[in-house]
């Protein structure tokens, strides 16, 4: 859980977090493109490295760190896994070619974590919802989504207090069987059920009062421009992608970094 | 601008047998400050419904009569439409911000209806300039107080530039100061603006100062309508059990002892009509010596029953909710919390049953420590009831819900029946016993979560917030079985911010202000420390007020309830004249 907390938009101000989320969003997707593209160490070092300028760009390095934190369990277990099944469906015997693919793996898991640190570290969800509505998303449907994302902080502790008020009352969720455990779930699941529904009908009545669905031509108060800077930064990363492509499958095979002798 | 004139409107709600409304008829002027009242269920809510046309378009219903705002007729305009001439404001602020940001969430209105970039710009300027958030304008709204996510949803409609503004209990979740300010924000909207403020509310002692007419409805029906002074001295009013500012109370006893001093409103005309009859004195310095803390419980020999020692506690999020506090609550005692809201109140009392373990510190509950003991097993002596019964309440009738907790405390069939008897007696629930908790209304919910706990007979009763949302008649029902329970020899804690509740049933006070306790003492002498009680966000109740004035007349200034307050002035003034 703490990846995904340690992935929640913080506010900042960095040129990283005034780039246009339509920009941000294609550069997040060519990082995870080639992330994927890849499968020797090597130029799995460079896309990975390649992204920290930016974070630093972004003023975030901070929060990167904490979420590099939050998947150094995964990424553990992704090497270990790997190195493991290779040894044990190989025939007992390990590689540095085997440690070197294994490597790789972790290193893409790391890249693909930074992409991602890098769009929702510093895109605000009012961003994103304007980007999605120039993508001619309809508002309801961005509505839902920016609700959702609002609402988030209230259930978690509209759930937690009726968790505690249970509990006050003798509730002990964490005795007997696997099946009356889940019944005893009910005593929380039902008033957390019960007031959504009574929530949604209090939300509903206050979009209407505030005259939602008065006109078809929705203004938003945030607009999207693509700056000078924008442009630039977008023709940075696509000539960055037509490298790398071209890196991908002329210059392939690349070198190994640990050489393929037998380990053990 | 700014008018509603409501004919022979009666409405009735969907599948529900008995009209909500029957035969309104108002005319509400511009520039108005109208003050709603009622006992709870009696047709406010939905009146205010009816303004926007939320009634009849959103929920349906069979409506007769007719209703006009600002000259538009409800009936066949869309809500949208008549947003911008009313700007209805619910009680739950969370339940009304759409945004992440104070400035979107302001915008939400004027997008809506396709106002352009600019005009918008300047409108939330306005807005949130005249509520007094300008600088929250790019703060995410999940990070703002109570108060301050009252003040943005003021914003919000404002923007829109309503004429009228209708509000729906604003400060049920707020503590004094911070619904003072409200009052405060809404009093200058309607003298600068001419903006018609239109006010459901139960804190009368607050809101009469600044509203000029009063309507009460009861049972669907408007029942008396007029000036603040002659609603509150009408008969029909105090038939109903509307709560009574308790100047007026003042004011309308000592009348009938003789003296007459008009009908004043708040603690300064009651000060400018009484002072004349008194000769200035010195205050006397050989003031009585209030009795401490020890002589008030000395009855119960200093038995502490929960006793905690220099706890800590900090959320996860790396809020210090708690930072060292200390406290003994002894047997047999009652005892008010108070202080601003995230204080550390509620913190506090969740550590009584082991909810939350203190980071720090230790916690003994009837001479054991805690530490190792599961909430369960602590909760069979100390019963926490919450704030929103809506958060605990699931069973299928009253009667499975009180005996949840009697189930899982493991006892017999036998035993669960009389318990559950008892409580559904004790709380006057006895003809719901078959009812769904979910039909039942707001103040009978209340009480069935409060038998719910009351049934297994805990020693040490904990109540967070058990007057908000309660009208007059039930608050006295409370104030009284409180009272009851105590000459059982319960412990009762109650957190509160209803200090004209705590006035009157002056309990041992335990005032908190971020994460500390400030000070703790009996009521008289912590409800007179005007200065301590700022610090807190707690005003003192007005008597209090009054009192702290008449001081150089040689009052004493440590009187808190009305009762008390009357018996000084009429001994006073007989004393006077013979």
């Amino acid at each position: 859980m703490s990846l995904l907390e340690s992935l929640r938009f913080t506010k900042g101000d960095s040129p990283l977090h005034r780039m246009d989320p339509r920009v941000k969003f294609i550069m997040t997707m060519i990082i995870f493109t080639l992330s994927i593209l890849f499968f020797d160490l090597i130029p799995l070092m460079v896309v990975f490295v390649f992204q920290i300028p930016i974070v630093i760009y972004g003023h975030i390095w901070k929060e990167w760190l904490k979420s590099l934190k939050g998947g150094a369990v995964l990424a553990v277990i992704i090497f270990t896994t790997n190195l493991l099944s290779f040894y044990f469906f190989q025939g007992m015997h390990l590689t540095g070619g085997m440690v070197e693919y294994s490597l790789s793996l972790t290193m893409r898991f790391l890249s693909l974590i930074t992409s991602f640190s890098l769009f929702f570290l510093t895109t605000s969800p009012d961003k994103l919802s304007l980007a999605l509505e120039k993508a001619k998303i309809p508002f309801e449907f961005n509505f839902a989504f920016i609700t959702a994302i609002r609402f988030v902080p209230v259930l978690a502790e509209e759930a937690q207090t009726i968790m505690d008020a249970q509990r006050s009352r003798g509730l002990e969720l964490d005795k007997g069987a696997f099946l009356s455990r889940i019944r005893k779930y009910i005593p929380i699941l039902l008033p957390l059920i019960i007031n959504s529904i009574r929530r949604s009908l209090e939300l509903a009545e206050a979009m209407e009062s505030r005259a939602f669905g008065a006109t078809k031509n929705r203004t938003n108060l945030y607009e999207l421009k693509m700056t000078k800077s924008d442009y630039l930064a977008l023709i940075i990363i696509i000539g960055a992608l037509i490298v790398s492509l071209y890196a991908r499958f002329y210059l392939s095979p690349f070198p190994k970094v640990i050489s393929g002798t037998l380990l053990i | 601008m700014g008018t509603v004139n409501v004919e022979g409107l009666w409405y009735t709600y969907p599948n529900v047998a008995e009209p909500a409304l029957k035969d309104i008829n108002l005319r509400i002027k511009s520039g108005e400050f109208i003050l709603l009242t009622g006992p709870s269920g009696c047709g406010k809510t939905t009146f205010c419904r009816c303004l926007n046309g939320l009634i009849p378009h959103f929920y349906n219903g069979e409506i007769k009569g007719d209703i006009r705002v600002d000259g538009l007729s409800t009936k066949e305009h869309p809500t949208y439409e008549l947003a911008k001439h009313v700007g209805l404001i619910f009680q739950n602020p969370d339940n009304q911000i759409f945004s992440l940001t104070v400035e979107k969430d302001v915008a939400f209105g004027l997008e809506n209806l396709g106002e352009p970039k600019d005009k918008m710009v300047k409108e939330i300027e306005w807005a949130i300039d005249r509520v007094g958030i300008t600088p929250l304008r790019e703060r995410g709204t999940h990070e703002l107080s109570g108060g301050q996510k009252q003040r943005l949803t003021i914003a919000s409609v404002l923007a829109m530039h309503p004429s009228i503004i209708v509000m729906d209990e604003p400060t049920a979740y707020l503590d004094p100061v911070g619904a003072e300010k409200i009052f405060g924000v809404l009093h200058t909207l309607n003298k600068e603006q001419g903006i018609t403020i239109i006010l459901i509310e139960h804190r009368m002692d607050l809101a009469v100062k600044h509203c000029n007419r009063i309507i009460v409805f009861n049972k669907g029906q408007v029942i008396n309508d007029g000036s603040p002074r002659d609603v509150f001295t009408a008969d029909e009013t105090r038939v109903i059990g509307v709560g009574v500012p308790r100047m007026v109370e003042l004011g309308r006893k000592l009348r009938q002892n003789g003296i007459d001093i008009n009908i004043p409103l708040d603690f300064t005309e009651a000060f400018n009509a009484l002072a004349p009859f008194f000769k200035e004195c010195t205050p006397s310095t050989t003031k009585e010596i209030l009795p401490g803390l020890n002589d008030v419980v000395g009855e119960y020999g200093y038995s502490p029953i929960i006793q905690l020692e220099n706890i800590s506690y900090t959320y996860f999020t790396g809020v210090d909710a708690l930072k060292g506090v200390t406290l003994d609550i002894n047997r047999g005692e009652y005892v008010a919390i108070m202080g601003e809201n995230g204080a550390g109140k509620t913190t506090m009392v969740k550590h009584f049953n082991g909810l939350l373990r203190p980071k720090e510190g230790k916690i003994i509950v009837d001479g054991e420590d805690i530490a190792k003991q599961s909430v369960a097993a602590i909760s069979r002596k100390v019963g926490l009831v919450f704030q929103n019964p809506d958060d605990q309440l699931f069973a299928e009738d009253v009667e499975e819900e009180i005996s949840f907790a009697l189930r899982n405390f493991g006892y017999g069939e036998d035993v669960i029946r009389e318990r559950v008897n008892w409580a559904l007696n004790l709380l006057d629930l006895e003809n719901y016993r078959k009812s769904s908790p979910f039909i039942l209304s707001g103040g009978e919910r209340k009480r069935v979560a409060l038998a719910s706990v009351l049934a297994w007979n805990p020693d040490i009763l904990i109540l967070d917030e058990p007057t908000v949302g309660q009208d007059y008649g039930q608050k006295e029902r409370l104030k009284h079985f409180l009272l009851q329970l105590r000459t059982q020899g319960k412990t009762v804690v109650i957190v509160t911010h209803d200090v004209e509740f705590v006035a009157e049933s002056q309990p041992r006070i335990v005032l908190m202000s971020q994460g500390k306790i400030v000070v703790d003492g009996a009521a008289k002498n912590i409800m007179t420390d005007e200065k301590t009680l700022k610090v807190c966000s707690v005003a003192p109740p007005e008597v209090t007020k009054l009192f702290s004035r008449l001081d150089k007349f040689g009052f004493p200034s440590d009187v808190l309830d009305v009762d008390e307050a009357i018996d000084l002035i009429t001994r006073r003034m007989k004393r006077a004249k013979t």
